[in-house]
């Protein structure tokens, strides 16, 4: 069996077995359900949230339940039974609805509090809705009177491309994609720093290199933490589809899902494109250069010290991407957007804001691209070198012995 | 047949190696000894490709390929494992790195567990296990897939005598079914128990290699084990004694100027009658260690 994936299958394994591993995908997930759960506990019933519906009219009173749009209940029927559930908070209140004279429409809320905006303009459509139709009954108009006067304004909305909305899921995109790429590299970079600096501390690294190439073992390693992310990924987007299927369809979420479903597609639009691509490339890329701090440390007990050189490159890009992201259209960010380390943070802010190109985003892949697979090999070539090299020398020591053992 | 040829190895302005030669065939053991710093743990890592040297090293003639290293089990001087897998899992883990399936390695475990006498189970992880049981581990982990060359830097390190025998069993195993074996150790006594040849590294060169025998013979029969009624200044009177060290009563080492004084001191001590002891035999490894290793007569 091929040495590289024997590696592989074994840093993944070690790690995907792991109880932080395992805490580290399900965080989210937990967090999520402990949310809704609490959430669901402290919304009230579905009983105390609706709205008796009163009248004499048996037929009005069942076209207000049917076709009011308002969360209502059938069950109280007279005023006293309907006062009786409100004082004991089983409803939210009740309507009266009368007709004067068979000419008006009127119609009272009683209850303890307001009635939310969205059921007052609700009710107020349905009542209008009803006004319109006993006037033409009044006025004793024809039929071609009658369509006369259902002709209805026309109001359409020309909108421009940046709207509100549009800068909305852009910013919530930039955010969530910011966030979520500097965890993810915070993470990977660090376990992948302390996993190869504890390795080597324990000088298994001898009997490992008596049996494959430090490339091979070198390239497992970076295969084995990409399996790892990937694992993540996979869980996230299951989750994630999951989550939306529940949204979509729980009464807790489902009104707020239809009014932000805009929104939302849009933000997972602007993430699941290109910018995943850039993200998994700059885990990459930071896991190498990880692993690389990683091999200089000497010490065990210098193991969690390895990955910090990384951490605060990865904050560098971070608080970088952060200052610029009212400014994508900025000449710096422009340049950086073409940097590896860089670019993975400022060509999806470019991208998100519609300041680049996919021309430009390519070229800007392409050369971080480059660099991993540079990085790999190259870092392939002198870890064995660095691996080995257990003197206490400090960094341009350690390095400089190291390259010069292979 | 491993070959070592004039192979150099500089760090900077240290001289770690300097023209090392030797061949190690294959059903041989070969003790490679040396003070510390003498260049033994730099052969075995040129020889494991390591490092960049100077020279040549072939495995049966050829430069030794990524195959080869296939075929060799070797223990380094630090002792080291996985801590968080199990004993099975390291095992595997390290066997399958040497192109041995899991499932042709994992019926031979308790067997090994058995021969070393490792206690504990397969399934115990490596941290729960005392440091000599780790170590026996680690020994397992170099031997299991019947390497054809084997490398073992100071493998009696730390090892009880018991443990030291299970150890010299497995090597003559392993030399019996015709593994070439080098070792390093500073306990001549091991060397000289178990070894058919062996080289002396000092300061990076070569100064010993031969046969344990031969090497022994290239310094002369000049020491002599003797028991007399005769007085040690007595003894230190007769031509070609150099010191007289008594070891028991009426019971003597002498050390000779010249192996071939021998004759005339047998003669002198017996007088043509009986003694119970006179025995001229060469130095012994560790005094040839002594004096040879760093160049110095401790003596």
């Amino acid at each position: 069996m091929n040495k590289t994936w024997i590696v592989t299958s074994e840093t993944y394994l070690r790690q995907a077995k792991s109880w932080s591993f395992l805490m580290l995908i399900l965080m989210p997930f937990l967090f999520i359900g402990l949310t809704f759960g609490i959430t669901y506990v402290a919304t009230p019933s579905k009983d105390k949230s609706d709205i008796a519906v009163i009248s004499q009219d048996a037929s009005l009173r069942q076209s207000f339940l049917k076709t009011s749009g308002v969360q209502t209940t059938s069950k109280y029927q007279t005023v006293n039974a309907a006062q009786d559930a409100t004082k004991k908070s089983d409803i939210n209140g009740y309507i009266v609805l009368k007709t004067k004279n068979n000419r008006q429409v009127s119609t009272v809320f009683h209850g303890p509090n307001e009635i939310a905006s969205g059921d007052q303009a609700k009710i107020q459509r349905f009542l209008s809705h009803l006004q319109t139709q006993l006037n033409v009954q009044t006025a004793k108009l024809t039929t071609k009177q009658t369509q006369a006067l259902a002709v209805q304004p026309s109001f359409k909305q020309q909108l421009q491309k940046k709207t509100a909305s549009d800068k909305a899921a852009k910013t919530i995109s930039f955010y969530i994609l910011v966030f979520f790429v500097y965890l993810i590299l915070t993470t990977y970079s660090s376990i992948t720093a302390q996993e190869i600096a504890a390795e080597k501390g324990t000088k298994i690294m001898e009997v490992i290199f008596s049996s494959t190439t430090p490339r091979k073992y070198f390239n497992g390693k970076v295969y084995g933490v990409l399996l790892m992310i990937v694992t993540q990924l996979l869980v996230y987007l299951l989750g994630g589809a999951l989550i939306v299927q529940l949204a979509q369809h729980s009464r807790l979420t489902a009104n707020m899902w239809s009014q932000y479903a805009p929104i939302i597609g849009k933000v997972l639009h602007n993430l699941l494109s290109i910018n995943m691509i850039f993200a998994l490339a700059a885990v990459l890329l930071y896991t190498v250069v990880s692993a690389f701090c990683g091999a200089l440390v000497t010490r065990v007990e210098d193991a969690s010290k390895a990955s910090q050189p990384v951490i605060y490159l990865n904050l560098l890009t971070f608080a970088m991407a952060m200052a610029f992201q009212g400014s994508p259209t900025s000449g710096i960010v422009t340049v950086f957007s073409y940097i590896p380390f860089f670019s993975s943070y400022l060509m999806p802010l470019r991208l998100i804001n519609g300041t680049a190109t996919m021309g430009a985003a390519v070229l800007s892949l392409i050369i971080l691209l480059a660099t991993v697979v540079g990085s790999m090999w190259y870092i392939g070539k002198i870890y064995g070198g660095l691996m080995l090299q257990t003197d206490e020398l400090g960094f341009w020591g350690n390095l400089k012995r190291g390259l010069s053992l292979k | 047949m491993l070959s070592v040829a004039h192979i150099s190895k500089h760090f900077g302005s240290l001289h770690a190696l300097n023209d090392v030669s030797f061949d190690v065939h294959d059903g041989e053991i070969m003790g490679l000894i040396g003070q510390n710093g003498a260049g033994k743990s730099t052969t075995f890592h040129s020889i494991l490709n390591f490092l960049k040297f100077d020279g040549a090293i072939t495995w049966n003639g050829q430069p030794l390929s990524a195959d080869d290293y296939n075929q060799i089990g070797y223990l380094p001087e630090e002792r080291s494992l996985m801590s968080k897998l199990t004993i099975t899992q390291q095992i595997v883990y390290l066997a399958r790195l040497k192109n041995q399936p899991a499932n042709v390695i994992k019926p031979k475990i308790n067997d090994w567990m058995q021969r070393f006498a490792v206690k504990g189970q397969p399934t115990d992880k490596i941290n729960k296990l005392s440091k000599g049981n780790q170590q026996k581990v680690q020994l397992i982990c170099t031997l299991i897939h019947e390497p054809q060359l084997i490398i073992l830097d100071e493998p009696f390190s730390g090892l009880d005598p018991v443990n030291a025998d299970l150890l010299k069993q497995a090597i003559v195993a392993a030399k019996q079914r015709g593994a070439a074996i080098i070792f390093s150790s500073h306990d001549m006594s091991n060397v000289e128990e178990i070894c058919d040849t062996l080289v002396m590294l000092r300061n990076g060169e070569v100064v010993l290699n031969g046969t344990v025998d031969g090497v022994r013979d290239q310094f002369g029969r000049t020491r002599l084990f003797l028991t007399t009624d005769w007085s040690a200044e007595q003894l230190s009177t007769l031509a070609g004694v150099d010191s007289v060290t008594a070891i028991g009563p009426n019971h003597y080492r002498l050390k000779l100027t010249n192996a071939d004084a021998g004759p005339a001191i047998f003669d002198a001590v017996t007088k043509g009658h009986y003694i119970q002891e006179f025995s001229q035999q060469p130095p012994t490894l560790d005094e040839i260690f002594r004096t040879e290793a760093g160049g110095v007569d401790h003596e």
